[in-house]
């Protein structure tokens, strides 16, 4: 898991889109990190309640801050800005149409503390920003590793080197279904536990054949064949068949695996030559979205096995003491 | 080949779990298995077959076992049976 603080200058190249940031004052302050995904409204530092005042976070000031800011005498408006402006601070974000005053900018450009405006009023900055900060910050993981979309269920397989989980999300590619990356996934925790996987950009829906070499998918079966982004919802362990393991026969009893600290159920599948992992790979899917439904096949057939033992005991006992 | 018989002696008899428990052990051996009860005949390494057989608690469950290992997965699967899968 990693958490990488990002800059400034990497917030407002990501967000304009969304936002329309703009850098209004502080420029040389730009490479300066932002460390987490909160957001703080600055009101009671302005007002001079200083306590406890979260410097590091980015500063959201909206209407009523700045309403307060133009009521202010040129001297207490100074005192009351320094109180934000402080050396930690990432930047400041003014939203809506409030206007940023000279004295803001002075001392943004005098303390290096970027000033962003965005037109957008204050709960959708606050929204759009912490959205996009918690993603920066999730906790993630890469690892080895194919991730189809079939039939809507995200599907992960893993195993060993070479066992031939490229072949069968090509495999499955070629059925219909949507390759999200093959070899290298990045799973992204989206909370509270939703595990979200995806390819490198370098790699994008690239897949290795022994023997063939690299095959890009999207060039190849087009676009629809491929997804950006998929919630891992299934993980399929793939492995040598083993005379000795002992595999699921039932289905009874979920299996699970972790990533990132979520439990995601998983199957293990034994495979050998001549065995088609695809059809079993979307029947894992349509039996996925069956549980979820309410349905489970193993669980209903010991439901009826239960009943006719019992119903048959019954009778049996019956007959036992029916002595006419 | 060996004959035998078992009795199911746990309470709710052969359902899903003991029953993979049964299939598990007979399907790790390289003997072939057949179980039969009330006429149906049955693989005792196909899940499904076994719990077709419905046995239920008390009943009698015949038994063929033909292979290289019998004397020894006889005397597992009446441990198995015996020790009521781990169940009441």
């Amino acid at each position: 898991m990693k958490k990488t603080p990002i800059t400034v200058r990497e917030l407002v190249k990501s967000v304009t889109v969304d936002l329309r940031l703009k850098v209004v004052a502080g420029k040389n302050g730009l490479s300066r990190v932002i460390n987490g995904s909160e957001l703080h409204r600055p009101g009671l530092a302005l007002t001079g309640f200083t306590k406890g005042f979260p410097e590091d976070r980015v500063q959201l000031v909206g209407d009523s801050e700045s309403l307060y800011l133009t009521q202010l005498s040129q001297l207490e408006r100074k005192e009351a800005l320094e109180r934000i402006f402080r050396d930690t601070t990432p930047c400041v974000v003014i939203t809506g149409r409030n206007r940023v005053s000279i004295a803001m900018k002075r001392i943004a450009n005098e303390k290096q503390i970027p000033i962003l405006t965005s037109g957008k009023a204050a709960s959708d900055v606050a929204f759009l920003l912490t959205n996009f900060l918690s993603a920066c910050f999730a906790p993630s993981e890469s690892i080895h590793g194919t991730l189809v979309d079939c039939y809507g269920t995200g599907l992960l397989f893993i195993g060993r080197a070479s066992i031939g989980k490229s072949e069968i999300a090509l495999d499955l590619v070629e059925r219909g279904h949507r390759l999200i990356a093959d070899d290298i996934v990045n799973l992204s925790l989206k909370p509270p536990d939703i595990v979200i996987g995806s390819g490198p950009e370098m790699l994008k829906h690239l897949i290795e054949i022994r023997g063939v070499g690299v095959i890009n998918v999207r060039e190849v079966f087009g676009v629809r064949a491929i997804r950006l982004q998929k919630r891992v919802e299934t993980v399929v362990e793939l492995s040598d068949w083993d005379d000795k393991e002992d595999y699921e026969r039932i289905g009874l009893q979920d299996q699970y695996t972790k990533f990132l600290g979520i439990q995601i159920p998983m199957i293990r599948l034994p495979i050998y030559p001549g065995k088609n992992i695809t059809v079993i790979a979307e029947t894992i899917a349509l039996n996925q979205h069956l549980k979820v439904y309410g349905f489970n096949a193993a669980k209903e057939l010991n439901k009826r096995l239960l009943k006719n033992m019992e119903t048959k005991n019954r009778i049996d006992n019956y007959l036992r003491w029916d002595n006419e | 080949m060996i004959k035998s018989e078992i009795r199911i002696l746990n309470k709710l008899g052969l359902h899903a779990r003991p029953a993979s428990k049964l299939v598990k052990i007979i399907s790790m051996s390289n003997s072939d298995v057949t179980l039969t009860k009330g006429g149906q005949r049955v693989n005792a390494k196909s899940i499904l077959g076994v719990l077709l057989l419905q046995a239920e608690c008390n009943s009698i469950v015949k038994l063929e076992i033909k292979g290289p290992d019998e004397d020894q997965l006889l005397q597992q699967i009446t441990d198995l049976v015996n020790s009521k899968f781990g169940e009441e």
